[in-house]
């Protein structure tokens, strides 16, 4: 078996035969991420309708679902129609600290099952999935969802309908600006309380494999519902 | 097995998929609409072209420090619990997979797709360790049930029809299954959910790996890379070496060209960024992370002459636009890469004597560099690759004598002159309409093409009329 010592040497080796190579640069990185982050928020305190506007758009080009709703409590009866049209009951949910308030009451006196934290096999059987969001990407129409303690990856996977809760505070312009957001995440090399896993997600799971007919719902949810709050979901 | 057997002859294997008269439009249709999607992607991206140019820069970049950023990649993946093994041949990955497995106890492998477990022929040796390999990209699916292997890096399935899809799942699944698109995905959602709640060992490729966090990307429209990710016990992943980029800056680039270039999407469905085995406090995603780092035959082109192909990102973009692609699809290459860059990479990882036929399958039209998102000069690769094909005597020895004699007959330009004039005479029997249609001893040739006649007044000689007829 190769060690990484001698797979390194080997590598080494190689790198010095290279000669007059043309200078190369990575891509140029925020110096400071935390004032860079808060540059990007302040501007969108401004421009976040055109944001928010831009992401609507992207996000129903790919098949996704928005809507608008003022607070919270708003969003339940947002979902409880969702589910009733698809005649959906069970419903796994991120922890309730992760999504801003505690929906169950409201969702079950609507009619839904709410069940938290769901090992996988539960969010297999459950048909809503509810989650927060960590940003949301105009550009693209993209969801960012970290992992975590009572942010399950599979509740926004598992089952066929995925219910999505965000505010303004979620909201960037561009794929840079995540980056700058994805830089800061990380900037002080520890975990902290992020999970291992930051999921991009661009619409419903879609396949083109049989003969380049789309199809919606492969393996993750085949409809994404994207339910922005005016009111900001933590304080 | 229909995939091509390489005691055929490459111009073989090329014939029968010309005369594959399904094939021919499948690939049509295909390529035409991934060309066409890539296209308007493009155009709606003004930054486009500059982010092109970036991407490239960032490659090379990396590449040049690439022993320093591996460094840290690794330090980053041991820090967050994961463990890093090292694979200079594909003996060595399956040797350190299998092994991992039979750790694991695991009895059933998820796999995301991935074209570096391809390289590997990964799926045979775990069959053979008892460990069912379970494919669940929805065309890896369709070509594992086939027993063949992917025609196109992005679209595995696309030359199969919707009838012989019906067919395999028929006989997976011991029953009468529709002929349609839709209710065949549903179909295969249900048996790979299962397969999902069951594998102990989910298998990944990388498409990116962030050196300054240790964290593996994996980008997929169907969501089995989250599955893959999430729900087995064991995660492992298989990257090749030149895979890492430095910082999650530099990722952001390549995301906004990536499935611009393979599909036309702004970004792909799921974008999964995955930093070490479950944290605490996680219900969910494997207790053990490996990243098994791929050499076979990589690190040689650090300073080789395919260096620039360790540049490439797999979107298929070369593959779509290539004249010869387009005509003979992904088996008649007959390796795990098709297309332009495939030809690079094939000689890449099996050594030029592996594409002595393949070199030759190339217009040089250029297409292909114009599609690249990171502008990679397949051409000149190719042109560099049949130099050395022929100076290492594997080209046919008529090529050789051929080309040898005109190398040196171009360098003379008297007795070029004068071949000039010895080859108007000798050429009449042959010329009709200007141009010779066929030419003993060079019938491979001229059965193609036609070669231009010797002009019955060459270049030289009209410039020097012309130079005494104008006035100074």
């Amino acid at each position: 078996m190769t060690t990484r010592a001698e797979f390194m040497a080997r590598i080494r080796a190689e790198l010095g035969k290279t000669r007059g190579l043309p200078p190369a640069t990575p891509a140029r990185r925020p110096e400071r991420p935390r004032v860079e982050a808060e540059a990007i928020r302040a501007e969108l305190a401004e421009r976040w309708p055109e944001a928010l506007e831009r992401f609507r758009h992207e996000l129903e080009k790919v098949g996704g679902v928005f809507y608008r709703v003022a607070t919270l409590a708003e969003v339940v009866p947002v979902v409880a129609g969702i589910a009733r049209e698809r005649a959906a009951r069970r419903l796994v949910s991120w922890h309730a600290a992760e999504l801003g308030g505690d929906l169950g009451p409201a969702l079950t006196a609507h009619g839904l099952e709410p069940v938290a934290m769901p090992p996988g096999e539960v969010a297999s059987a459950a048909e809503l999935g509810l989650t927060g969001v960590d940003l949301a990407i105009a550009e693209t129409g993209t969801l960012v969802l970290s992992s975590g303690a009572g942010r399950p990856r599979s509740t926004s996977l598992l089952p066929p309908y995925h219910i999505a809760l965000f505010d303004r505070t979620a909201l960037v312009e561009s794929l840079a600006q995540a980056g700058v957001f994805l830089e800061l995440w990380h900037a002080d090399g520890e975990p902290g309380n992020r999970g291992a896993v930051i999921s991009f997600i661009t619409g419903p799971s879609r396949t083109a494999d049989i003969e380049l007919t789309l199809t919606r719902g492969v393996h993750g949810p085949k409809e994404v519902h994207a339910i922005f709050v005016e009111a900001p979901i933590r304080g | 097995m229909s995939q091509a057997d390489l005691s055929i002859p490459f111009r073989r294997r090329a014939g029968r998929a010309m005369e594959d008269a399904f094939l021919q439009e499948a690939l049509t249709i295909a390529t035409t609409k991934f060309i066409g999607l890539r296209r308007e992607a493009f155009d709606a991206f003004p930054e486009g072209e500059r982010l092109r140019d970036v991407a490239r820069e960032i490659k090379e970049a990396t590449l040049q420090h690439l022993d320093r950023y591996l460094e840290q990649l690794i330090g980053n993946v041991e820090r967050f619990g994961g463990r890093v093994h090292f694979a200079t041949t594909p003996a060595e990955a399956r040797a350190v997979i299998l092994e991992i497995g039979r750790r694991a106890g695991a009895r059933m492998a998820v796999k995301s797709k991935s074209m570096a477990t391809e390289e590997i022929h990964l799926n045979e040796a775990l069959e053979e360790a008892g460990i069912v390999p379970v494919e669940t990209d929805l065309g890896e699916y369709i070509i594992q049930l086939a027993h063949e292997r992917p025609s196109h890096i992005i679209a595995p399935a696309i030359h199969k029809t919707k009838g012989q899809i019906a067919d395999l799942f028929g006989k997976e699944l011991k029953r009468t299954v529709p002929a349609d698109p839709e209710a065949l995905t549903k179909l295969a959602r249900g048996e790979l959910r299962e397969k999902f709640l069951q594998a102990d060992l989910g298998i990944t490729g990388a498409n990116f790996a962030v050196a300054d966090t240790g964290t593996v990307v994996l980008v997929t429209n169907e969501g089995n890379g989250r599955m893959v990710t999430s729900l087995p016990r064991v995660h492992v992943a298989v990257m090749g070496v030149e895979k890492v980029v430095p910082s999650m800056t530099d990722l952001m680039v390549f995301l906004a060209i990536l499935a611009k270039s393979a599909t036309g999407q702004k970004l792909s469905v799921y974008t999964t960024l995955v930093q070490g085995p479950r944290r605490a406090g996680e219900l969910e995603g494997p207790e053990e992370f490996h990243l098994v780092v791929l050499d076979n035959g990589r690190v040689d082109q650090l300073a080789g002459p395919l260096r620039e192909a360790l540049d490439c990102l797999r979107c298929g973009a070369c593959l779509n636009v290539c004249p010869v692609y387009r005509q003979i699809g992904g088996h008649a290459y007959g390796h795990t890469y098709p297309g332009p860059i495939g030809i690079l990479l094939t000689a890449m990882l099996n050594g030029p004597g592996s594409v002595k036929e393949l070199a030759h399958a190339s217009s040089l039209c250029g297409a292909c560099v114009d599609a690249c998102p990171v502008r990679i000069d397949i051409p000149r690769m190719l042109i560099e690759l049949r130099r050395e094909v022929d100076e290492k005597r594997i080209a046919p020895w008529i090529e050789r004598v051929v080309f040898t004699s005109v190398g040196w007959l171009l360098a003379r330009p008297l007795l070029y002159g004068l071949a000039g004039r010895i080859a108007r005479v000798l050429q009449r029997p042959f010329v009709r309409d200007g141009a010779i249609r066929s030419l003993p001893l060079f019938g491979d040739w001229t059965r193609t093409r036609d070669l231009p006649a010797v002009a019955s007044r060459t270049f030289r000689e009209r410039w020097s009329e012309l130079e005494r007829e104008t006035p100074r």
